[in-house]
């Protein structure tokens, strides 16, 4: 299969995952690694140990589309002009103090990490979403895979029956899809806007249950006289998407949160995004490992502490309640929960008491797995305006992800003859927040 | 009639070292108090050569200066840390400091006499105190804590009647509330929804609410102010809008949508000698609006300096000093004198 493209925009073949490598369909794709470039991304396999730690691991992303305040959620500035009108609160871990409008998370600082050192420079909304959604700078000659879809690619089981990547996005302002750029479409997300339950996976009213199950295992008789005459990687491609459109049709009901006691619902809190990270729960649970729940619009240029009040109290409500229920049912350790946006808002406060666009020196959470919970990165300076500790970049901040959940951020990929690290150039991660 | 509000011009503007977000006069004085986003009080004396902003002393508020009441010769402030202070303005010390409210105070009021002052807070309470005491004598329950779509709701608003019987509280979901002082009796409300914009699908949060009311001179109508329907709730980029309902009957009279300047209208007077309604806010800018009350009419609209967040007229009614963005502004609106007036030149200021 060519790998070449004139424009490098040819997406890899995703069959070669290291996951892939070691799993049970791996057989029928080795011949077709070997034959070209991508033998450098094999060589840097790690250890089958380092593989293992990998298994299950899972990341849920809350994104705050539009850019949340840093200083009215994870680096406040009390008393100080720029401060606004909110308290800083304790946590608890003594030394670190959050924003007021959070006392939730204020409770739960034991198993979240904060960055307060962000400086990734774009603060146009567009440019910031692609920035903070792949790591990186957009650039014409190479389409990135964004970030939900390379964790899919590492940690999604090539096995699996349920999706890779999930992408909740219910309001429509800054809706941006993501994508996996050269991963290829196996990667792209299952993109929920309308419904929190997919649409069109349904079994057709007019067909029944039985010829349904019937139909399935006649597509797989033929398919496997097909593979023991013809046997190659397109073949076995070809099988396992249909083993995954089945797995896809029978996963409707992890998306339907009717399944949940009403304690568990209550538990979460009435509103959509809160009963999106209920979603966001059952899906890892069931071995999803890339959940986006996207919570818009904090674009606060007018209004921006009433604004706040409405929206942290939503993100405190669900955040605290997904953490929650991820350590009661043991998922935590394995699931890594983050909080960041395009970019963070302006410590000047405008006229209509609101602040504007600002990525110069703001902040991201991080929390469960890989984590040094209770960890604060990196220092702003008294007004908020200018990093002065610790500056960190994209590239950084999607460096310390991989590594929390096991993945080596100095892993490569090949895009044609060209390599392409999985994190941007000179990027590194944050070792004094991991575990 | 000593005032013309087509007269009206930004006589001067005084820099604030902070977002002005409330305003008090002492009667018979230009001796101006405001409190602002720095956590702090200032008196600016305008009679003074340098009328510079001069701030008060000891322990003051913890966050926001949202309201500030003259009760006699004493300044009384709330802020969103909840409390309520009284001031001594010729030594420019808190006299008392009184912990008011769980929640950000948005505003504090005096009574016409100076016996009582209200204040509400986003715990959704109205409460009543005794102006010389500080002691706690009513609380007015009726407001609701959270929005129809389960976000907290705010309290911002706050009016005596000119008889000093009746209360008017506004929220944030457009609920108007009329009590009585006295019982502290719910005696009677109005709703005014379009001043809460909920965008269910854009961006899934709010904007607006209700943020001043007054009584009408006779006390039968009360008018309430804020924000109409907003297209995109990043911005104040809706019509500024008054509503104004008559109590006898419970229904709405007057509906004033103005997109000449947009924004909110944080503060309503109705001028005790006057047949107009003056309107005070913003967006990212500010203006003042007159509006004959009857007929819903502007008579005269002004932009001002910066976004007014409070103002305050003098005894005339003639001038106004307006507490905004940074800035402090004086306006007048003065009569042309007549030739009465002309000939008596003390018959020009007994208007009041």
């Amino acid at each position: 299969m060519a790998l070449f493209d004139a424009r490098l925009r040819a997406p890899i073949d995703p069959g070669v995952s290291r996951r892939g490598f070691l799993g049970s369909s791996v057989m029928a794709s080795t011949a077709a690694f070997a034959a070209n470039m991508r033998v450098l991304d094999a060589l840097q396999t790690p250890t089958l140990a380092a593989e293992l730690k990998r298994q299950h691991k899972s990341v849920i992303l809350l994104w705050l589309a539009g850019g949340a305040s840093q200083l009215e959620t994870w680096d406040p500035k009390p008393g100080r002009l720029t401060g606004g009108p909110f308290r800083a609160i304790s946590t608890d871990i003594p030394s670190v103090q959050i924003s007021e409008l959070l006392p939730k998370m204020a409770q739960r600082m034991k198993t979240t990490a904060i960055i307060r050192s962000l400086n990734t420079r774009n603060g146009d909304h567009g440019g910031g979403t692609v920035l903070m959604e792949t790591g990186r700078a957009k650039e014409a000659a190479v389409d990135y895979p964004d970030l939900g879809a390379l964790i899919a690619r590492e940690l999604g089981r090539a096995d699996s029956q349920v999706p890779d990547y999930v992408s909740l996005y219910s309001e429509t302002e800054g809706r941006h899809k993501g994508g996996p750029g050269f991963l290829g479409a196996r990667y792209a997300p299952m993109f929920l806007t309308e419904s929190m339950i997919p649409p069109n996976i349904r079994r057709l009213d007019s067909i029944s249950e039985t010829d349904h199950q019937d139909r399935a295992a006649f597509q797989k008789l033929l398919a496997r006289r097909f593979i023991d005459k013809h046997s190659n990687p397109s073949v076995a491609s070809h099988g396992m998407a249909y083993e995954r459109v089945r797995g896809l049709m029978s996963s409707e009901s992890l998306f339907d949160i009717n399944q949940e006691p009403q304690s568990a619902r209550d538990f979460y809190g009435p509103t959509q995004f809160q009963e999106q990270c209920l979603v966001a729960r059952r899906l890892v649970e069931a071995g999803v490992p890339f959940v986006k729940v996207a919570r818009a619009w904090w674009d606060s240029h007018g209004q921006n502490f009433e604004t706040h009040r409405e929206l942290c109290a939503d993100l405190d409500q669900g955040m605290s309640a997904l953490l929650d229920d991820l350590g009661q049912r043991g998922l935590l350790e394995n699931t890594l929960v983050l909080t960041f946006g395009e970019f963070g808002r302006t410590p000047q406060i405008n006229a209509s008491l609101g602040r504007d666009h600002f990525a110069n020196a703001w902040s991201a959470s991080l929390s469960g797995c890989g984590i040094k919970g209770g960890a604060v990165y990196g220092k702003t300076d008294a007004d908020g305006q200018t990093v002065v500790e610790g500056e960190v970049k994209a590239g950084d901040l999607f460096a310390t992800i991989f590594s929390a959940v096991g993945i080596d951020p100095t892993k490569e990929y090949h895009v044609g003859a060209r390599p392409i690290p999985i994190v941007d150039f000179g990027c590194q991660p944050i070792k004094d927040i991991l575990a | 009639m000593s005032a013309d509000p087509t007269k009206f011009k930004v006589a001067r503007t005084i820099r604030l070292k902070s977002i002005g977000l409330c305003i008090a006069r002492l009667p018979q004085t230009e001796r101006l108090f405001v409190g602002g986003s720095d956590f702090k009080v200032y008196e600016i004396n305008l009679t003074a050569e340098n009328p510079e902003p001069i701030e008060f002393q000891g322990e003051g508020h913890q966050s926001y200066v949202t309201g500030a009441a003259m009760v006699g010769q004493q300044l009384v402030t709330s802020g969103y840390d909840g409390r309520l202070i009284w001031w001594d303005v010729e030594q420019r010390v808190p006299c008392r400091n009184v912990i008011a409210h769980e929640r950000w105070i948005r505003k504090v009021v005096a009574s016409p006499d100076g016996r009582r002052i209200a204040t509400v807070a986003d715990d959704m309470l109205c409460k009543v105190w005794n102006a010389d005491t500080g002691d706690l004598l009513l609380t007015l329950v009726d407001h609701k804590p959270m929005t129809p779509h389960h976000f907290p709701s705010m309290l911002y608003a706050v009016a005596f009647s000119t008889d000093g019987l009746f209360l008017a509280t506004g929220d944030r979901v457009g609920h108007v509330v009329i009590w009585e002082v006295a019982s502290g009796k719910k005696l009677s409300e109005v709703e005014a929804p379009v001043m809460y914009t909920w965008d269910p699908k854009q961006r899934r949060h709010s904007i607006g609410g209700i943020r001043s009311v007054a009584f009408s001179r006779d006390g039968r109508r009360v008018a309430a102010g804020g924000i109409g329907t907003i297209g995109n709730i990043d911005h104040l980029d809706g019509p500024s809008r008054v509503e104004i309902f008559d109590l006898q009957v419970g229904q709405r009279v007057q509906e004033i949508s103005d997109t000449t300047y947009k924004g909110l209208v944080e503060q309503i007077a109705f001028p005790v000698s006057e047949s107009w309604g003056i309107f005070g806010g913003g967006d990212n800018g500010g203006f003042i609006s007159f509006y004959d009350t009857e007929t819903g009419k502007p008579l005269h609209q002004s932009k001002m300096p910066m976004h007014v967040h409070a103002f305050v007229l003098n005894d005339a009614e003639d001038t106004l000093y307006a507490a905004g963005h940074n800035q402090l502004a004086v306006a007048e609106f003065k009569a042309e004198a007549n030739e009465e007036q002309k000939l008596d030149p003390a018959a020009a200021t007994t208007g009041n």
